[in-house]
């Protein structure tokens, strides 16, 4: 008796807070449920062998038959590839000497870019896409500029701006968290600028550039609205295809096409995971990376 | 020695010309259209005479309308994803063991990365006149008959909430991690309650985490075109889907530039009234918070 009273007085004790943490787990729990329910939805439905999306019929692969079986849903996902693996090529290219250029060259004009880079991640994506449209077709018709009409470089073009700005960031706070002294070796042991940049400056930001770069890949396959705007017919990406129907109907093919893309983005996000954890980040560091 | 003489910046001027070319002209160009005219029906634009009028046609009831269900939707919608992510990034942050944390985060990127488009016709199938969530409400007795949801503002709010819930939940996450248990420990050992804890030591320090959050999900939430499209309807219009319809259906782009430049302003002078107004709440608090200070020191 005295035993048992002796454990059950400090659980008296720890009751209230119990309840609390009770109640935060049951909070998070229905988070998580609210947070995937239409994901669930989405991947239940693309097994879905009715006619319409929406009205669920019976259980069957037609979805997924349909998808590969129509040309415009395919092109759709092979223009949405290119138009990603270009814009990532592009805003690598630009993000990695920029993220070098703020984590190594500071100064005044730090601020100024970091402006810059911050108006373009906050500028709401609509606000992009009625911008870009009058100034593409301004250079493509008005100035003559051939290229500005390709559908695939205006898709580029739309999409490359925000991953720009990511992977700047990342690569900049990669460098940031790394401090010169290899950097300084290699030039004390005559090597050229250009020398060190390749063989000790890249080496070490390649982590960075590697998530930046698969980042820049996933932003690109998502881009809905401003590709909505900018997109020339011909060249319609997959986001772009689903939104028309959404206007004209939505068919069981789309979450299956929607499926097909969520795996592939999950393969690429998950593949960063593994390039960052290998660099040494902590799960709370990899956060911030992947929330920009 | 050559180093020295080359400008800092040379080798963020690709991407520094990339965004200006790509970025800030396009804004200004957009700037420039929203004091010209629409000519005629097969042109777009016209700047020859340059004037407010633009603006002085945006302004109209229906305009009015939408853009006060635009400001309702942003702030509620905001204010619901604080309320609902607050618990949960707390409980991430504090109450999982360490081990976890990282799947946890890794469970919430999952909808984030999922899709925009995707996700919202997830809502649209969830929330279908006869779909599951009607039959299940039907069956718990909390409605009869039909649930007419979609396409209402009601739809919206409850899409972006969803749409925009990890862009508050990581970063509140990251700012909770980072007020440590001993912190916590510390005031308790203080003598100070659950709540006061919460209230002066983990709040204020989770401070910055939650203004970024906030404007977070603010900031796009307001320029939101895809929610209110998939799940709005004619009743959930939101500001967005006006400018859109400017340059898509209507090709009037004065007009669409003079209401996407309203938007702009609409959201910042928001955004800082907002920050205005909880600043002068807070005050006070600070004061008495810098008072305690100078007596103890």
């Amino acid at each position: 008796m005295t035993s048992s009273g002796a454990i059950a007085a400090p659980r008296k004790n720890r009751k209230p807070l119990n309840l609390v943490e009770a109640g935060l787990g049951v909070w998070g729990v229905i988070v998580f449920i609210f947070l995937f329910a239409p994901i669930v939805v989405i991947f239940i439905y693309s097994f879905n062998s009715g006619r319409l999306l929406t009205s669920w019929d019976g259980f069957g692969f037609q979805g997924y038959e349909a998808m590969i079986a129509k040309p415009a849903v395919t092109s759709s996902v092979w223009v949405s590839l290119r138009a990603g693996v270009l814009s990532s090529v592009l805003a690598t290219l630009l993000g990695t000497l920029a993220g070098v250029a703020m984590a190594r060259r500071p100064g005044k004009w730090v601020i100024w870019f970091s402006a810059l880079l911050l108006f373009v991640a906050i500028t709401p994506e609509i606000v992009d896409a009625v911008s870009l449209l009058p100034w593409l077709v301004f250079l493509g018709q008005d100035l003559g500029l051939g290229i500005f009409n390709d559908g695939i470089v205006r898709l580029v073009v739309g999409q490359s701006l925000f991953s720009t700005a990511v992977v700047t960031y990342i690569v900049r706070s990669r460098l940031v968290g790394l401090n010169e002294n290899l950097e300084e070796a290699s030039a004390d042991l005559y090597a050229s600028p250009t020398k060190t940049f390749w063989k000790i400056t890249l080496p070490l930001a390649m982590p960075a550039v590697l998530a930046g770069a698969l980042l820049s890949f996933t932003l690109g396959l998502d881009n809905t609205i401003v590709a909505s705007f900018v997109q020339v017919s011909g060249t319609t990406p997959w986001p772009v295809y689903v939104l028309s129907a959404v206007r004209s109907g939505l068919r069981p093919d789309i979450a299956s096409m929607s499926v097909v893309m969520l795996v592939l983005t999950l393969g690429a996000i998950g593949l960063v995971v593994v390039v960052l954890k290998k660099a040494g980040d902590s799960a709370t560091q990899i956060a911030r990376t992947l929330a920009g | 020695m050559s180093r020295l003489r080359l400008p800092r910046p040379i080798l963020a001027f690709p991407a520094i010309g990339w965004l200006l070319i790509f970025f800030v002209a396009p804004v200004l160009l957009v700037l420039w259209f929203s004091f010209g005219y629409k000519p005629g029906v097969f042109q777009t634009h016209a700047n020859d005479k340059l004037s407010f009028d633009r603006y002085a046609e945006a302004l109209n009831p229906t305009f009015f309308t939408t853009f006060w269900n635009t400001l309702w939707v942003g702030v509620a919608g905001t204010l619901l994803c604080l309320i609902i992510a607050f618990p949960v990034a707390y409980w991430m942050a504090a109450k999982i063991p360490s081990r976890y944390r990282g799947l946890l985060i890794a469970l919430v990127m999952v909808p984030y990365w999922t899709n925009f488009l995707v996700r919202t016709i997830g809502w649209q199938i969830i929330l279908a006149p006869h779909g599951w969530l009607s039959a299940a409400l039907n069956w718990l007795g909390l409605i009869d008959g039909s649930l007419d949801i979609l396409y209402t503002r009601s739809a919206v709010l409850l899409g972006v909430v969803y749409n925009y819930l990890p862009l508050m939940i990581l970063p509140l996450y990251v700012a909770f991690d980072r007020v440590s248990q001993d912190m916590r420990e510390a005031s308790k050992d203080l003598g100070a309650g659950r709540i006061a804890t919460l209230l002066r030591v983990t709040i204020p320090l989770a401070m910055p985490g939650i203004i970024v959050g906030t404007l977070l999900v603010y900031i796009p939430l307001m320029g939101d075109y895809i929610t209110a499209t998939v799940l709005g309807g004619a009743k959930g219009n939101m500001a967005g889907v006006l400018v859109a319809s400017q340059f898509q259906t209507a090709q009037n782009w004065a007009l669409g530039s003079a209401m996407a430049v309203l938007l702009i302003l609409l959201i910042l002078v928001s955004a800082a009234l907002a920050g205005l107004i909880i600043w002068l709440l807070l005050l006070p608090f600070n004061r008495s918070r810098r008072l305690v200070i100078g007596v103890a020191k």
